[in-house]
């Protein structure tokens, strides 16, 4: 028996690698198929098609079909690729339970027999199924989660994620009625006086399926929210498109005049601007280093490089008319004094001038003024007069020259 | 109240706070101690501040109506109602163009460029872009798609609609003023019983 069985086990061995295999080595072809559809037969060889059909991995539903890939192949290549257009939860919890239960009495059975290779199989085929129903769940939720995440960006208009999510919640709501339906306390009992089955059936599965059931009280939520954001969205698209289309219905629609109400709702109540504006106080003293901080920071070449006759426009502009009054008061004397020396013919002191004519112009200013009066005539007038600085030096040990006076001679 | 002083200055300005043009501003208005405290700063100004139902944006409004304030409304409104068709069109266009499956939200970015592009090969677009970049609200005068579009999305700006995050860079986000604007158009639709429909068709929830 054992010769046989293992001769089974290698028959079997044998036959699934060769399948796996054929997955692999027509992978392109068969990848093909699951995006559009069918097989394309013309692509494969006859011989390879039978191969394939043989293997369960094509199948052709009636004959006038064309060659398609078995539901179960399509769903493994949809798992693996997280395609969640496709991908298939499977929330049937009944069934499994059932074959687990049938399973603990096989297990027991055997153990009760003293068969214990048979027990040992049976066991392990629990445990698959243990770990398949907790698997069931996993991969459910994991495929919430990606379409949760990508929130339903496989489909394209917002209907169909409206659908979508009602249907990813109608999956949930199946998920969380299966998990109801097992109960600890049969398996409990199943497992009673059993420490492997104690373990695989009770705190194992316990753990894990309250982590289950957390994660998808968490999806559920997160699938309403998502729901009511779509709504919204679908709302606002509807309420454009048909406002819209009223507008242009209705070209000459004027809205009531709410701002004339004795209620104005608070959406047309809109505040007229204000714009507050402040400057530097001249009367706080630790803000004049702040002014003199932005004084200094002035751009400074600005009035520099203005050509010349904007600089005139702009010092006529703000010259100060008291200022200019008394400028030409000083330039009319200074006049007078030039006359006085066409007058003379002896060398006249421009200071002894402004003392006998009891002026009030500071000495200095004076000088300034018969000098630039002086630089101001054409070439040949200025030849007409002779001036002369009288000079000193500032001390000994200076010899930097100061102007005291000038005198100023008509030449003959 | 000297930490609020930029966002009163927004505030008085006539801006919209919402999370996106001002995320702390937003932060500091939900906060019903601020409000009150602002509130009372505000009261001399004749100045309070309000915010739509969801209030998912806040500005100013008149606390007493005097009738310069309701002067001043009725012209802010025609301007509302002139900037409804214009503004909804465009929210229709963005959707088609960039191939969104919804209308555009607070938040949404939009790239310049990349509406440009769409438009460009596709005549019907183009068309309907330069019928709204001439409408009164944008009043476009230049032929030039490239123009055309930054003046409607700076216009759109101007009005506080977009965001630009970077003055040189052409990206904009969308601010809660849309959902201001969306607003004002389900009151009148409800005050006047307009036969604007906003719920799904029964289709949908079969």
């Amino acid at each position: 028996m054992a010769a046989s069985k293992t001769a089974l086990t290698s028959n079997l061995f044998a036959i699934g690698a060769d399948r796996l295999a054929l997955l692999g080595k027509h992978h392109k072809a068969l990848m093909q198929g699951y995006l559009d559809g069918y097989i394309d037969e013309s692509a494969l060889g006859d011989s390879v098609l039978k191969k394939l059909m043989a293997a369960r991995i094509l199948w052709r539903p009636d004959e006038q079909q064309p060659l398609m890939l078995r539901p179960l192949v399509s769903e493994l290549i949809a798992s693996m690729v997280a395609d969640e257009n496709r991908r298939q939860v499977n929330a049937d919890v009944a069934e499994k339970l059932e074959q687990i239960h049938n399973r603990v009495q096989a297990y027991k059975e055997a153990q009760h027999k003293g068969d214990y290779s048979i027990a040992e199989t049976q066991l392990q085929r629990l445990t698959e199924q243990v770990h398949d129903m907790s698997g069931q769940f996993e991969e459910a939720i994991d495929s919430l989660w990606n379409r949760l995440n990508s929130d339903f960006g496989f489909v394209r208009s917002l209907n169909d994620k409206i659908r979508e999510n009602e249907r990813a919640q109608q999956q949930l709501r199946r998920l969380l009625d299966g998990l109801e339906l097992i109960d600890f306390n049969t398996l409990i009992e199943l497992s009673e006086g059993n420490s492997h089955l104690r373990k695989l059936l009770v705190s194992q599965l316990q753990s894990q399926l309250s982590s289950h059931h957390s994660s998808l009280l968490e999806v559920q939520k997160r699938l309403i929210g998502l729901l009511a954001k779509f709504r919204q969205q679908q709302s606002r698209s509807l309420l454009i498109n048909n406002m819209v289309a009223y507008l242009r219905q209705h070209p000459a629609y004027h809205p009531a005049d709410y701002p004339n109400r004795v209620q104005v709702p608070v959406l047309f109540n809109q505040a007229a601007h204000l714009q507050p504006k402040g400057s530097i106080a001249l009367d706080r003293t630790h803000e004049r280093q702040t002014l003199a901080e932005l004084v200094h920071h002035l751009p400074k070449s600005a009035s520099l490089n203005l050509p010349e006759q904007h600089s005139a426009n702009f010092a006529e502009l703000f010259v100060n008319e008291e200022i200019a009054a008394r400028q030409q008061a000083l330039k009319q004397d200074v006049e007078n004094f030039y006359l006085h020396v066409v007058d003379n013919s002896a060398p006249v002191s421009a200071l002894g001038y402004l003392e006998q004519q009891a002026l009030t112009w500071d000495g200095e200013i004076w000088l300034y003024q018969i000098m630039a009066d002086y630089q101001a005539l054409p070439r040949h007038e200025q030849n007409m007069f002779r001036l002369r600085n009288e000079e000193k030096p500032v001390s000994a040990a200076n010899q930097l020259m100061l102007i005291h006076d000038i005198y100023i001679q008509l030449r003959a | 109240m000297i930490e609020h002083g930029p966002l009163l200055e927004r505030l008085l300005a006539g801006d919209f706070i919402c999370e996106i043009s001002d995320s702390d501003g937003f932060r500091h208005l939900n906060n019903e101690q601020t409000q009150l405290a602002i509130n009372h700063y505000l009261r001399p100004l004749n100045r309070r501040i309000v915010s739509n139902d969801e209030r998912s944006v806040y500005f100013l409004a008149y606390h007493e109506l005097t009738p310069d304030a309701r002067e001043h409304l009725s012209s802010q409104f025609a301007l509302t109602v002139q900037s409804l068709l214009p503004v909804l069109e465009w929210l229709q266009l963005i959707q088609e163009t960039l191939g969104r499956d919804s209308a555009l939200t607070a938040g949404d970015t939009i790239k310049l460029q990349e509406f440009v592009l769409r438009t460009e090969d596709n005549q019907s677009l183009r068309q309907r872009l330069n019928t709204l970049a001439t409408d009164r609200f944008f009043n476009s005068q230049s032929e030039a798609l490239d123009q055309q579009v930054k003046l409607i999305f700076r216009r759109l700006k101007e009005h506080g609609y977009l965001r630009q995050p970077h003055g040189d860079r052409q990206y904009y986000i969308v601010t809660g003023k849309i959902d201001y604007l969306l607003d004002i158009i389900r009151f009148i639709r409800d005050e006047e019983h307009l036969p604007v429909d906003d719920a799904p068709a029964q289709e949908s929830l079969i």
